[in-house]
């Protein structure tokens, strides 16, 4: 089984418990405003331009089919409406100016990176994250690197936003270590504006998610003017009170460090100038939060 | 003007406590150092606790050989007794002992080798092969502070003068005589301190340090040659056989330091006449005195943890200071879990590179390799920048004998180039590498045993040899008399080899992206051709190793393989003398690059090498510590010797106890998995690309330059960079969307 990944981060930390790899998929059934890793939104690869590694070689303008390389008064010109996105001349750029997103790996490769940090799984309690884009975009991947990881004892985690059929994504959920999903705003409307779906189904989700026993954790990123309310993060924090399985409610601060490559792949990013919330809001919010009884962490 | 006897700093009716002395002493030390740095500009090496001398003392040595040096028994002893009657006394008050140095009598006599016997048949091949041969190098094994505890300086003398009576013969006379001149100039010199203490007692107008001054005056005359009795007097005592031995030729290191401390504590204890507030305090003063290398905790000869109550005072006792200080926990299977927790927890709090980690598991049964048994493997401690020591027992020339096989590549492949440039691949390059490292293993092997047949005539270890197992017994320098030989050989620039093999193979075998021929041609002219920086970037991105099972990971396991079988087969060719491999460039990673030129892993002429067992910078885009460390596991040469694992490390992964926990996890993984040392810096980014630009904001930043820590202030330009380039690596900051 092969599959569409962005990335495969080892010695991750912030991915849930003890020390993981990270293997992140492309391609969202969401389309959250703010995501900071929006190479991972489409599900096809994708051309990142870093102009400040351009050495002026000009290898890409004679390997570029389209012609979307230029050579103008001296200097190297990048037309991306040009771009058929063959990767030619990603292929060629040493110096990393142009940068394919995406890339089609066989779950043998995959496991292969995965088992070369084995040991530290087992004396840490960490394990594989599936992380995205979203996980179950690309189920029968996903279940092939669990399956494959249960017959090697490392345990599987995924971060996800729950945002499909629960029944669809049972059969995977069962065999996870845990679950780390989001629930960005409560209010339905708003939660359709700013991310392109309703919450119904993942609130609906969250329930059946603690009937079924698995460990998990809810997670909420906080964007500044949009889910950083008192009122959401309340109402948020009411709707975990009681749930079984749940390990603690998360409040994630805003991560602006997704503006370069919103600019390398000339995507318009609405939050260019936002910035993160000072820690001493972050910990309001947590005791805010903390007032409806479930056990909250900050970043 | 440096002052040294710092009387009368304060009114007499201020009162301190000792935590506020302590406080004081740690200012005190930065301004120190930063007088260090005005008058000596930036030194990349460690801090040794030296202060700047006063500018009324002078010193001018005694040459006893027309080059203008000195050399052997004579001129060491006459020089040394010399220097020591004419060594001012350093002394602060507020400090629970007294004594500092102000520079290594090696450094201020010139010419290090005695010209009378010349090696200049070697030197041609040291060149060639860019090779540090350790000839005439001094220190670097461990004296066995013990044997001091037990005799004092006193019984130290009589043991000389009975083996004096027992050898007579006329090849051990010069030995005794110097050692006992050294031994009774010693003396007179702790009598001289204790009167002056007495003396500065009476000047002090202060009653509180008028007090101290009297009590350092009754301790110094105690152990002038009497053996210490408290815990006070023996850490004195430590105090000056740093200075003594420093002041000689920079000198040893420490030893096990919980474990040497632990019989004064208890005895102090049950006396009733210390507390642990108390005991922290002497403990501080002494890691504020010298940054001698101390291992703690770690399996005894039975393999029961040592860890002990007095191990957690020195870890305390270093958190209240706070200062650069080289402290080694030995990590095993039956480790105290709380105190490894402490430790790590103390690591990521001060962010001062203290403690580094070892490997016992892999140290204990790599130098079992070498034929020696499990019990005294574990004797074999933490005890300088990467190296481990036998107390007493052994002679090393650890970290003072290098190979830069970066520079026996460039041989290889232009020997290649030159007389086969039609066949030329990566296997025969290997061919002519194999030769050429047979070759720069050999001679080094041959400087070794040069050096062991002359140094007694050369720079005799007057200090050391009196805490060594041998030299007293047999009338012998510690170069012929020790008990074991464990004569230490490491290579340098793994990884600027290994990622040239791989470029090598990737880009103009596999892929066939360049010719051999059109390579050379960019190399020679250091990637300035055509499409020159192109070119380069090309094969610096080629599979790096450290970047996970990559055609560089593989090559360096070849290297290193290759380099170990050969640095053991010098054994057999030289019997009594046990040579044991390791990777390890020390700071000498800036000089061996301006050595090389330009390599097809696209460094540039004159680039630095890569760091000991590191990777390059960039090795991989996630920067991933497990990654790097899986890699150096599989570079170890498994003889008791290392290949240390340096990390760069953001503080904020363990501002948690769950971030720690993970730390723990990751440093005990690490060790497991076949490392055996591990130093790590906890930097912040911002705040040493801020000290970079103008060090004089931070000068208490601590950094873990190699295996030593040093004052970043205190580093060269060049050093700097090199620190603050590993740290970017680690952060993921190799060029925006860089793919490694």
């Amino acid at each position: 089984m092969a599959g569409m990944i962005t990335e495969i981060q080892r010695f991750s930390l912030n991915d849930g418990p003890g020390i993981r790899t990270t293997v992140f998929l492309k391609g969202c059934n969401m389309e959250c405003l703010w995501c900071h890793n929006p190479e991972t939104i489409s599900t096809n690869r994708e051309i990142h331009y870093y102009e400040n590694n351009c050495i002026g070689c000009y290898k890409c303008v004679t390997v570029c089919p389209s012609k979307a390389h230029k050579r103008i008064g001296g200097g190297h010109r990048y037309f991306p409406k040009l771009c058929i996105t063959c990767g030619k001349c990603a292929d060629i750029c040493y110096a990393s100016a142009m940068v394919m997103s995406g890339m089609v790996m066989e779950t043998g490769a995959i496991m292969r990176e995965i088992l070369q940090d084995k040991a530290y799984y087992a004396g840490s309690g960490g394990g594989l994250t599936i992380s995205g884009g979203e996980v179950f975009c690309q189920l029968p991947l996903a279940m092939e690197l669990v399956t494959a990881c249960g017959r090697e004892d490392v345990p599987v985690a995924v971060e996800t936003n729950l945002a499909f059929p629960f029944d669809y994504m049972q059969p995977l959920i069962q065999k996870l270590q845990l679950v780390m999903c989001d629930l960005k705003l409560m209010d339905g409307g708003l939660h359709k504006k700013y991310t392109g779906a309703d919450n119904a189904l993942i609130v609906d989700n969250i329930h059946r998610l603690s009937a079924c026993g698995v460990p998990f954790i809810v997670r909420t990123p906080l964007v500044p003017g949009i889910t950083d309310t008192e009122q959401n993060i309340s109402s948020i924090a009411e709707f975990l009170q009681g749930l079984s399985g749940l390990q603690y409610y998360e409040l994630l601060n805003f991560n602006p460090l997704g503006a370069s490559k919103y600019k390398s792949l000339g995507k318009p990013n609405p939050f260019q100038d936002v910035r993160p919330l000072p820690e001493k809001r972050v910990q309001e919010l947590a005791a805010l939060a903390g007032k409806a009884g479930v056990p909250v962490r900050c970043e | 003007m440096s002052k040294i006897q710092l009387i009368n700093q304060f009114p007499a009716d201020e009162t301190f406590t000792l935590d506020k002395r302590i406080r004081l002493l740690k200012k005190r030390k930065l301004e120190q150092t930063q007088e260090k740095i005005d008058a000596e500009g930036g030194l990349d090496e460690d801090d040794y606790g030296r202060v700047v001398a006063p500018d009324d003392f002078s010193f001018e040595i005694t040459p006893t050989h027309s080059d203008g040096s000195f050399y052997g028994y004579k001129g060491w002893t006459e020089n040394y007794t010399k220097l020591l009657a004419a060594h001012p006394l350093y002394c602060d008050p507020l400090d629970a002992f007294v004594g500092r140095g102000f520079f290594f009598l090696t450094r201020r006599k010139g010419s290090i080798w005695n010209p009378d016997h010349p090696y200049s048949d070697l030197k041609e091949a040291f060149k060639q092969y860019n090779i540090i041969c350790g000839i005439g190098s001094d220190g670097h094994f461990t004296p066995d502070l013990r044997m001091g505890f037990e005799l004092g300086w006193g019984g130290i003398l009589a043991k000389l003068k009975k083996y004096q009576a027992i050898n007579t013969a006329p090849g051990n006379a010069e030995f005794y005589e110097s050692e006992i001149a050294v031994v009774r100039a010693i003396i007179s010199f702790l009598n001289r301190v204790g009167d002056e203490l007495a003396q500065l007692a009476e000047e002090e107008c202060n009653p509180c340090l008028a007090q101290n001054l009297r009590e350092m005056s009754g301790v110094n005359h105690a152990i002038a040659s009497g053996a210490p009795k408290t815990l006070r007097e023996c850490i004195q005592w430590m105090c000056w056989f740093s200075f003594l031995s420093r002041l000689y030729n920079r000198g040893p290191s420490g030893g096990q330091l919980d474990e040497l401390l632990r019989p004064f504590y208890e005895r102090d204890v049950q006396a009733g006449i210390i507390d642990d507030q108390t005991a922290k305090f002497y403990i501080a003063c002494l890691l504020l005195n010298d940054t001698r290398y101390y291992q703690l905790a770690g399996p005894d000869e039975a393999g029961r943890d040592m860890a002990s109550h007095v191990s957690y005072l020195i870890l305390e006792a270093a958190d209240w200071i706070d200062i650069a200080c080289n402290l080694t926990v030995r990590v095993h299977d039956k480790m105290n879990e709380d105190f490894f927790y402490r430790s790590v927890e103390y690591l990521f709090k001060n962010k001062n590179g203290w403690p580094r980690f070892s490997g016992d598991n892999s140290l204990v049964e790599g130098f079992m390799r070498c034929g020696y048994s499990k019990e005294l493997a574990r004797k074999r401690l933490a005890a300088g920048c990467h190296w481990m020591s036998i107390p007493g027992m052994e002679y090393t020339l650890n970290d003072l004998v290098k190979i830069n096989t970066a520079k026996v590549f460039e041989v290889a492949y232009y020997e290649m180039m030159h007389s086969e440039p039609d066949l030329a691949s990566t296997e025969l390059l290997w061919k002519y590498f194999e030769r050429h490292l047979g070759a720069a293993v050999r001679v080094t092997a041959e400087g070794i045993k040069f050096h062991l047949t002359w140094q007694e005539r050369n720079e005799p270890e007057l200090v050391c040899n009196l805490l060594s197992q041998g030299p007293v017994e047999k009338g012998l320098d510690v170069t012929k008399a020790a008990v074991y030989f464990n004569m230490c050989i490491d290579g340098a620039g793994i990884a600027t080899v290994a990622d040239s093999f791989a470029a090598l193979q990737q880009r103009v075998e596999q892929e066939k992206k360049i010719s051999f021929a059109g390579l050379t041609r960019q190399l020679e002219l250091d990637y300035q051709d055509l499409d020159g920086e192109y070119i380069r970037q090309m094969m610096l991105h080629s599979e790096r190793y450290c970047g996970g099972d990559t055609l560089g990971d593989a090559w360096a396991v070849r290297v290193n393989e290759l380099f170990t079988r050969l640095v053991r087969a010098e054994c057999s060719r030289y019997p009594g003398l046990n040579f044991i491999p390791g990777w390890f460039s020390w700071a000498n990673t800036l000089e061996f690059g301006t050595n090389v030129r330009a390599t097809p892993n696209g460094r540039h002429s004159g680039e630095a090498i890569n760091h000991g067992a590191n990777p390059t910078s960039g090795f991989r885009k996630d920067g991933a510590v497990t990654a790097m460390a899986n890699s150096i596991a599989g570079v170890q040469p498994f003889y008791g010797n290392t290949a240390p694992v340096q990390l760069e490390v953001d503080p904020g992964i363990a501002n948690t106890p769950e971030g720690v926990s993970k730390m723990v996890n990751m440093i005990r993984t690490i060790l497991e998995t076949g490392n055996t040392l591990l130093n790590i810096n906890i930097i912040d980014k911002n705040k040493i690309l801020e000290a970079h630009r103008d060090p004089s904001k931070y000068p208490d930043l601590v950094v873990r330059v190699t295996g030593f820590t040093a004052y970043f202030a205190m580093l060269s330009p060049e050093f700097r960079q090199l620190v603050v380039d590993r740290v970017l690596a680690v952060n993921g900051d190799v060029p925006e969307g860089s793919v490694a």
